[in-house]
This record gives C-alpha cells, sequence and structure tokens, in this order.
C-alpha cells in the first residue's frame, strides 16, 4: 500500500445517558422548600460551616449534618466574582458561541460559607463588579424544583 | 525516603490536534520509546501502571487495550484516573514498598475522542450546579481569575505575559502542540474572549498525546543508565469540592509542595529550584501556582512575570518547554511535566534547555481550577 490511508472515524454514542440519583432527606427539603421561595443551608454542629445547598456532613470537619441544623437564609448576598461567558460546551464535545454573553456569577449568600455559581441578570455592564449586593429572582411560577431559582439580580 | 528511586528513561508523542491514530498505536510508542530510551526490554519490567479517564476515553475500564500495548501482558498492571502524575506517584509506592523494582507509567488522552470542556460539566454536582447549567471549567477559570487579579492588583496583561512567555518557549520545543515564537501580548489580548478575562491563548489547547516514563529501585537504577533523575521529594493535595473552597488561592498546591519540600530537604525554593515545570490549564494558574510553590510572596507573582524571572533567560525559569499552555494531552501533561524536568537534568532537553539544572520541580492536576495538586521534586548528578 502506497501513501496515507484514509482514516475512518467512528461515532458511538453507547446509550441515551439518563442517571436517577437519590438525592437525600436534606436535598430534597431544601428542593421542596424552594416551592416557598425561601432558601435552606445547613449549619454544621461542629465547625459552624453552613452549606448551600445543605449537606449531610461536613467536609471542613467530618462532623455529622442532622435536619435540625438546617437554617433558613434570606436569599440575598454578595457577587465575589463574575465572568461574561461566550462560549460553552455544545453538548457533542465541541465549544458553541453563545448568542448573546450570559454573567455568571461566584455569589456568597448571607449566613452561609458555600459559593453559588449562578447566572445573574439585570445589571447594567458598568455597575457589574465584585461586592454588588445581589438577590434571588424567582421563577414566576415555583414549584419545588431546582430551575424555581431563576437567577440573581441586584438588590433594590 | 525509605528506598532511593530514580527516573531511567522516559518517551512523549508529538503532542497535536488530531493524530489522527488509534489510541493503542500512540501508547504503544511512547511505551516502545521509553523502554529504548532506558535501554531495556518489556521483560525487565516488574509492573505496569496507566493513567485515563474513562469518560475523555470513550469508554469504561478503560485500559483493557492499553495494558497490552504499554507491555503490561501476564504482568502486574494496574490503572489510576485523572493525572499521570498520581500514576507515577503509585508507581513509586510500589517500588518504595520493594514488592517490585522496575515500574512503567504511562499516561495519554486524546482530545478529539471527546473535548475536556465538555467532560468538566460532568464533574459537577449533578444534584444542584449541572441542574442550574452554567458552570463549566472555562467559566470557573474566568471566576477563579477575576478573583486572584481582584485581590493583588494583577492585570489582563499579566496573563497575557505569561502565554507570551508559554507558547514562545513551545516553538523550541519539538514535542509541544501551540507553538508562537512570535507571539505578543496584544496578539494574545486580541485572541477571541471565551469568558473573560480568559481568551483564547491563555487556556491550554485540546491536545492528543501520551508519554511513558520509567522508574527503577536505586540497585537496578544504577545497572540501566549512569544518568539516573531521583525521584527527592514528592507531595498530593486536594481542595474541597468548588462550593466550597477558597478559588482565589490555590492551598491545596501550597500543601502539596511543603510535603514534596520537606522530603526533599528544600528550604528556599526560589534558591533550590533550578526550574519548574507547571500543568498550568490558564494562564492565571502559573501566576497563583508562583505564589504556592513559594518562588515569591503571596500577591508577588505578578512581579516574577514583570520582570522575567521566569523566562527562559531567568533566576528561576518556569515552563522552558511551554507548559500546559504549549500542549495538553489532559491526563498526559503532568506526567510529560516530569518527563521535562528530568530531561533538564540530564541536559536533554534541546531547544528548551536551560543551564546548570541540578534540581527541577514537576507539577501535575487534575478537576476544576486545579483541586487537586500532585508535586515532584527531582534532582540529578547523584544526589
Amino acid at each position: 500500500m502506497e501513501g496515507k490511508s484514509e482514516i475512518v472515524e467512528v461515532k458511538t454514542f453507547p446509550f441515551p445517558a439518563g442517571f436517577n440519583w437519590a438525592v437525600g432527606p436534606m436535598m430534597e427539603r431544601f428542593i421542596r422548600t424552594l416551592a416557598g421561595r425561601k432558601v435552606l443551608g445547613a449549619r454544621c454542629p461542629g465547625c459552624g460551616y453552613t452549606y448551600v445547598p445543605p449537606r449531610s456532613r461536613c467536609g471542613q470537619c467530618q462532623a455529622a449534618i442532622a435536619e435540625k441544623d438546617v437554617v433558613e437564609l434570606s436569599g440575598k448576598g454578595t457577587l465575589i466574582s463574575y465572568t461574561n461567558a461566550h462560549v460553552a460546551p455544545d453538548g457533542n464535545g465541541n465549544l458553541k458561541d453563545l448568542e448573546k454573553p450570559i454573567v455568571v456569577g461566584a455569589v456568597k449568600l448571607e449566613d452561609a460559607d458555600s459559593v453559588l455559581f449562578m447566572p445573574v441578570e439585570g445589571v447594567k455592564p458598568q455597575d457589574l463588579k465584585i461586592g454588588l449586593a445581589v438577590k434571588v429572582r424567582w421563577r414566576e411560577e415555583t414549584k419545588g424544583a431546582v430551575a424555581d431559582i431563576c437567577c440573581f439580580e441586584p438588590v433594590g | 525516603m525509605r528506598r532511593r528511586v530514580a527516573i531511567v528513561g522516559y518517551a512523549q508523542s508529538h503532542h497535536q490536534h488530531n493524530m489522527q491514530k488509534t489510541r493503542e498505536d500512540m501508547v504503544f510508542e511512547v511505551c516502545k520509546g521509553a523502554l529504548r530510551h532506558a535501554g531495556i526490554s518489556r521483560e525487565d519490567l516488574d509492573t505496569v501502571i496507566t493513567a485515563s479517564t474513562d469518560f475523555l476515553d470513550g469508554r469504561t475500564i478503560s485500559s483493557v487495550f492499553v495494558g497490552m500495548a504499554a507491555g503490561a501482558f501476564l504482568k502486574d498492571e494496574s490503572k489510576v484516573e485523572e493525572d499521570g502524575t498520581f500514576a507515577l506517584y503509585y508507581a513509586l509506592m510500589r517500588v518504595l514498598a520493594g514488592t517490585h523494582d522496575i515500574a512503567l507509567v504511562e499516561a495519554h488522552t486524546q482530545g478529539s475522542t471527546m473535548n475536556a470542556h465538555q467532560v468538566s460539566c460532568f464533574t459537577l454536582d449533578p444534584q444542584f450546579d449541572r441542574q442550574i447549567g452554567v458552570l463549566n471549567d472555562i467559566a470557573a477559570a474566568a471566576l477563579q481569575a477575576r478573583m486572584y487579579m481582584n485581590s493583588h492588583g494583577v492585570t489582563d496583561e499579566h496573563l497575557a505575559m505569561v502565554a507570551v512567555k508559554n507558547l514562545s518557549n513551545a516553538a523550541a520545543n519539538p514535542w509541544a502542540h501551540r507553538k508562537m515564537a512570535k507571539v505578543s501580548v496584544e496578539e494574545v489580548l486580541g485572541s477571541k474572549v471565551l469568558c473573560d478575562p480568559v481568551r483564547e491563548l491563555m487556556m491550554s489547547p485540546v491536545s492528543d498525546g501520551a508519554c511513558a516514563v520509567i522508574i527503577a529501585s536505586e540497585e537496578k537504577a544504577r545497572e540501566i543508565t549512569s544518568k539516573p533523575v531521583w525521584i527527592e521529594g514528592v507531595g498530593s493535595c486536594q481542595e474541597a469540592y468548588i462550593r466550597d473552597r477558597d478559588l482565589g488561592r490555590l492551598e491545596s498546591l501550597k500543601t502539596a509542595a511543603r510535603t514534596a519540600y520537606k522530603m526533599a530537604g528544600i528550604k528556599e525554593p526560589a534558591a533550590d529550584l533550578d526550574v519548574v515545570e507547571l500543568s498550568e490549564k490558564f494562564a492565571h494558574e502559573e501566576l497563583m501556582a508562583y505564589e504556592s510553590l513559594g518562588l515569591c510572596r503571596e500577591g508577588e507573582g505578578k512581579r516574577l512575570i514583570e520582570k522575567g524571572t521566569t523566562g527562559k533567560e531567568g533566576k528561576i525559569p518556569v515552563n522552558p518547554s511551554g507548559g500546559a499552555l504549549g500542549a495538553d494531552p489532559v491526563c498526559a501533561t503532568g506526567l510529560v511535566r516530569v518527563i521535562e524536568a528530568a530531561k533538564q537534568i540530564r541536559g536533554e532537553a534541546e531547544g528548551c534547555q536551560v543551564p546548570k539544572v541540578r534540581r527541577a520541580l514537576a507539577h501535575g492536576q487534575f478537576g476544576m481550577c486545579a483541586q487537586k495538586n500532585m508535586v515532584f521534586v527531582l534532582g540529578g548528578n547523584g544526589s
């Protein structure tokens, strides 16, 4: 055989991946409580670290966290970082250009230690800065699902 | 360490965008290459450890065909997930335990099989972050970069200077993927904005590539080569999940480095190390790593790049090979750094060689925003 052979590429989709995860009682309560427009966290009885969404064990001090340790948060927080995302993975293994850049924010909630990574909307580009006070914008109809949290927006 | 262990042979592929080669052929070539470089044969190997990630390989138990290509037929064999430096750590422990004398470590990824940025999304918490659906490794890196830059007055230009240094260094590296001898700060800043402040040339390219390293106990190492590269120190550490760590610093890299330095007897890293090879997936990670590795004080990373301290001619050259910005065959990237560091010590670094290298540091990482870090300190000249 002379020369370089043509590479025959093979594409496979092993199965349409649908995974079912049990979320556990703490996360279930977090998700169900979103219907009432409330954000729950879990405060570690060992070290005081507050997780959002709640967790049943503490990564910092390895204490067990129980349902009694669940706390209600204000849903307000501070933007500690942000980026204008122009691209995102397209689901098929490539990057796609977004039609319009979206603002992805790192939000530290009041009285919590975890940082949430959320879309941020309703901010003029010149007002977008670290330290901006933000709050949850809820979907018009909440039903007890993670999607009830629409995004974060500036306070006031 | 209770038993001294040395690197005695290595080989890597010509990392590139799409190698148009089967994974098995690619692995076979680097493993044969490492055996040839060491001057030993497959029969001399006691154990073989490979590294890859099933998601990136597109199959479960992905080492099935790799072991045979790596020379593990009817031998002791194991596989670790993620970076090749984790496989080297595992192999080192096997030799230290005294149960094996010679180990081959292999690592690979073909980015052309499945884009690593896509796979990054599957590492997120499925119950919340994946439901929200806006986070991926590029956006996360951008958030980290802005947090770090805001704390220490680092500018987009500083990130661009890191990219210029590494991409132009890569131009002299025959194995690198993205070589840009004449790239400028303006060109980097003008490259496509992915998630600001991260631009295309500040992020590692998606590469196909593999590499292999052979290690041996002191007795065997001295039989095999007159230029053993000793593993003097090693440290490994990982951060909490991305929601629960301080993204603005690489605390786990700091701990990994401290552990490795203690083992190697390094007191002043900037003076005691002659060259550093980093797995910086994004330009800002290199500046953060300067600080975590103790090459400068916290917040002073930008000064090293401003003053050229980490340039090829500088006091402490970092990534003379071009680093991960020069080529990023994901799971192989950290082990390639080990090879580049060993090459510097043996004086085999071709166009990337810096003068008088006795001690070198090699870094591997895995996970979003460098969640898990591994540091090796290597030494030569019979030290």
